[in-house]
């Protein structure tokens, strides 16, 4: 979401970045989005960017089919409060509402917030946080709850969640870390991880799978009518961001302790192909961040990409493109009939995109 | 400019917030906590009782907050994108969000709604509901910690560098926001610091720009505010109104008040016990002084007791009331949170027969009452 109107965010530093909404901007964005069948936007969290729910709260007054994806950090605010307001957003959007509850990935930036443990004890605050916050949604009484980081007594709300289907909102977990597989297992819809290859990443979910608990993952995309042409954005992409990029991520990668991001910032160093497959690119990873492992190629080769993604078990994808509409059109007119084409309509198959 | 072009001139009127389940005709009791409705936004009611204050001459709506009713920030952002120049006092106490985090929403709701947004903190009134939430701070306490909450939240808003503090409740390294408090004419959002406890006053002396109480007479008024007009903050009301064409009406709407409410609410029962589990000063105060049915000719408490303490009522005719409003501009108080029975309709008439005759008066030179 706050990528709108900034092509190169990834590019700059946090701390450069503006965190100013373009309302217009932003709205603007999420009608084509809407335009596209896109499912739901991510409107993501941290110090450089405009609050993501009361954001997702404005635009939701503005638009009326797209979903808002809010990402939640533990420790940033009592559990009832963030019910309150997830109740309040989703009585103000008919139930437009879903969560992605992240750890948080760099100690200085949760310092700024006042918060000071470490990445395994926020996972257990984590813990605790979403199960104060399920039995507001799924309980029927007063919520009492005494743990080591949080003690509610008696705990009630008159705001509802309000949806159609729904009595809670669905719960997107973020994370690669063994404690975000167990958080995920316990509490989450859907695990949101970093692309790895597809047979890599068979073993490594097959529990989570079989816990019931949906893989997602989260990457960009350079799809076009041929791989050459692919492959020639690919590149363009490269020399536009340049090193000054490459500097801000590795300085990035110093700091953080996420998992998911630091992992795959060492595996784009570490591999200088930047090919993990025929289609999966690591090669922007050190310029544009984690997230910018990308599948690469033809229409076809993508829609493979990502039918093979699902083979492994893969049954939620969370894109982005660099710039967004482009790819978000191109996704929608060329890659999604052939991926639903070969997947068939009864499965499931949430497409979801992030701005 | 001569005072009373000054006076006038600095002279808000606020208005609470229509609640859901609070539509044009129907009355509600000032806690509504029993009520199932007010947990829900009822956004074509609400935008239309935002719009109807923007011609009314309503500076600001007070959006309530507490288990009972949406979560006023999130709610005030919808409100703001519907409307175009009414502000939203948002309703907030500490110990439910981080400061930063804090900060980050209210910031975001500034962008979004160009800078229309105030704060009005409240220490919490009811320790059983600050448990739903985590918070079992006694009453000074409470104090102590939004003393810290607002310094730091204003260190954000000074918007010079990384803010560091480490107090007895929150410690913060190295804060960064890149969104900051927009607004046409403000860097941070005016503060009103809520609740007739000493510990409010000096809370809205330290941090505060405007202190925000309930209603007494002018007299009494008079000495408490000292302080805070002492220090160059603001003073503030909360209070109800019942206007009419005569006196007679008014009394006649004031007391159809107390005979109209439903058998299980005259008795007080409800508002009683609410109170007793209150440690709010200035909500048991004010019970205490409902003891006295008419502080003055025109401030009346009767419906203290079934409407809560912010229930202290001016009652008269239009002249009247418009007088006595004027009478505590003449002690200071520059800003009015106002409400009525039904919230709507009163409010429309407020617009059309009180303010015209308040805004009449005041331009007109008068010598200020002497001390």
């Amino acid at each position: 979401m706050s990528s709108v109107g900034e092509k190169w965010r990834g590019a700059k530093s946090r701390a450069a970045q503006s965190g100013i909404p373009d309302l217009d901007a932003h709205v603007d964005f999420c009608r084509r989005a809407e335009a596209c069948g896109i499912d739901s936007v991510l409107t993501a969290f941290g110090f450089h960017r405009a609050d993501p729910i009361v954001l997702a709260s404005a635009l939701g007054m503005l638009t009326t089919k797209i979903k808002f994806m809010v990402a939640v950090r533990s420790g940033v605010c009592s559990p009832t409060v963030l019910v309150q307001q997830v109740n309040t957003l989703s009585a103000l959007t008919n139930g437009r509402i879903c969560l992605n509850v992240v750890g948080g990935h760099t100690p200085n930036e949760q310092k700024g917030y006042g918060d000071f443990l470490s990445h395994d004890d926020r996972y257990a605050r984590t813990d605790e946080f979403l199960t104060v916050c399920r039995a507001f949604w799924e309980g029927d009484g007063p919520v009492n709850f005494k743990g080591n980081y949080y003690h509610i007594e008696n705990g009630r709300l008159n705001t509802p969640f309000v949806a159609p289907d729904r009595s809670g909102p669905e719960i997107f977990l973020g994370g690669s870390s063994p404690q975000a597989f167990g958080l995920a297992a316990r509490h989450a819809h859907c695990l949101w991880t970093l692309p790895r290859r597809p047979e890599e990443m068979a073993p490594r979910i097959k529990a989570l799978l079989e816990s019931g608990t949906e893989v997602g993952i989260l990457a960009s995309m350079i799809a076009r009518p041929s791989r050459k042409e692919a492959l020639s954005a690919a590149q363009s992409l490269l020399a536009e961001v340049g090193d000054r990029a490459r500097k801000t991520h590795q300085d990035f990668s110093r700091v953080s302790d996420s998992v998911a991001f630091t992992s795959t910032l060492a595996l784009a160093e570490e591999n200088s192909s930047g090919w993990l497959t025929d289609w999966l690119w690591t090669g922007a990873v050190p310029y544009l961040g984690a997230p910018a492992i990308a599948l690469v190629g033809s229409y076809d080769e993508v829609s493979d990409g990502i039918l093979e993604f699902t083979r492994a078990g893969v049954t939620q994808f969370l894109f982005l493109g660099w710039p967004d509409v482009p790819e978000m059109t191109a996704f929608n007119e060329e890659v999604r009939p052939r991926v639903l084409a070969q997947y068939g309509a009864d499965l499931d198959i949430s497409l979801r995109g992030r701005i | 400019m001569n005072e009373e072009a000054e006076l006038n001139r600095g002279l808000r009127f606020h208005w609470r917030l229509l609640q859901g389940g609070e539509i044009r005709g129907v009355t509600t009791r000032a806690t509504g906590a029993s009520q199932r409705a007010t947990g829900l936004p009822d956004l074509e009611h609400q935008i239309e009782f935002c719009r109807q204050a923007e011609k009314s001459g309503i500076s600001g709506l007070l959006t309530d907050i507490g288990a009972a009713k949406p979560d006023p920030i999130l709610l005030a952002a919808g409100l703001g994108l519907a409307t175009e120049r009414v502000e939203f006092i948002v309703a907030y106490r500490s110990g439910l969000t981080l400061p930063t985090t804090f900060v980050q929403q209210l910031n975001t709701l500034s962008a979004l709604v160009n800078g229309r947004v105030s704060l009005n903190i409240v220490a919490g009134h009811s320790p059983l509901e600050q448990r739903y939430y985590g918070d079992y701070l006694a009453h000074r306490e409470r104090y102590a910690r939004t003393e810290e909450f607002l310094a730091i939240c204003r260190a954000f808003w000074k918007n010079d560098g990384p803010v560091d503090f480490s107090g007895n409740y929150y410690r913060i390294e190295g804060g960064k926001l890149n969104t900051p408090f927009i607004s046409p004419h403000r860097s941070y959002p005016e503060l009103f610091i809520a609740g007739g406890s000493d510990d409010a006053r000096n809370l809205a002396i330290s941090q505060g720009t405007l202190w925000m109480r309930l209603a007494d007479t002018p007299e009494n008024l008079k000495v408490s505010v000292a302080p805070v007009l002492a220090a160059e903050k603001e003073v503030g009301l909360r209070m109800s109104i019942i206007a009419r064409g005569s006196r007679e009406e008014a009394l006649h709407a004031a007391y159809g008040l107390l005979a109209g409410l439903d058998p299980s609410l005259r008795d007080g029962d409800k508002e009683k016990r609410f109170m007793l589990r209150s440690d709010s000063v200035s909500i048991c105060e004010t019970y205490a002084l409902a003891e006295k049915e008419w502080l003055s000719p025109w401030l009346w408490t009767g419906a203290v007791r079934t409407h809560g303490a912010p229930a202290v009522a001016l009652v008269g005719s239009y002249e009247e009331v418009a007088q006595a409003l004027i009478e505590y501009a003449r002690v200071g108080v520059t800003q009015f949170i106002l409400s009525g029975w039904p919230k709507l309709d009163e409010m429309i008439l407020f617009g059309s027969e009180v303010l015209p005759r308040v805004r009449k008066t005041v331009h007109q030179p008068q010598p200020l009452t002497n001390p």
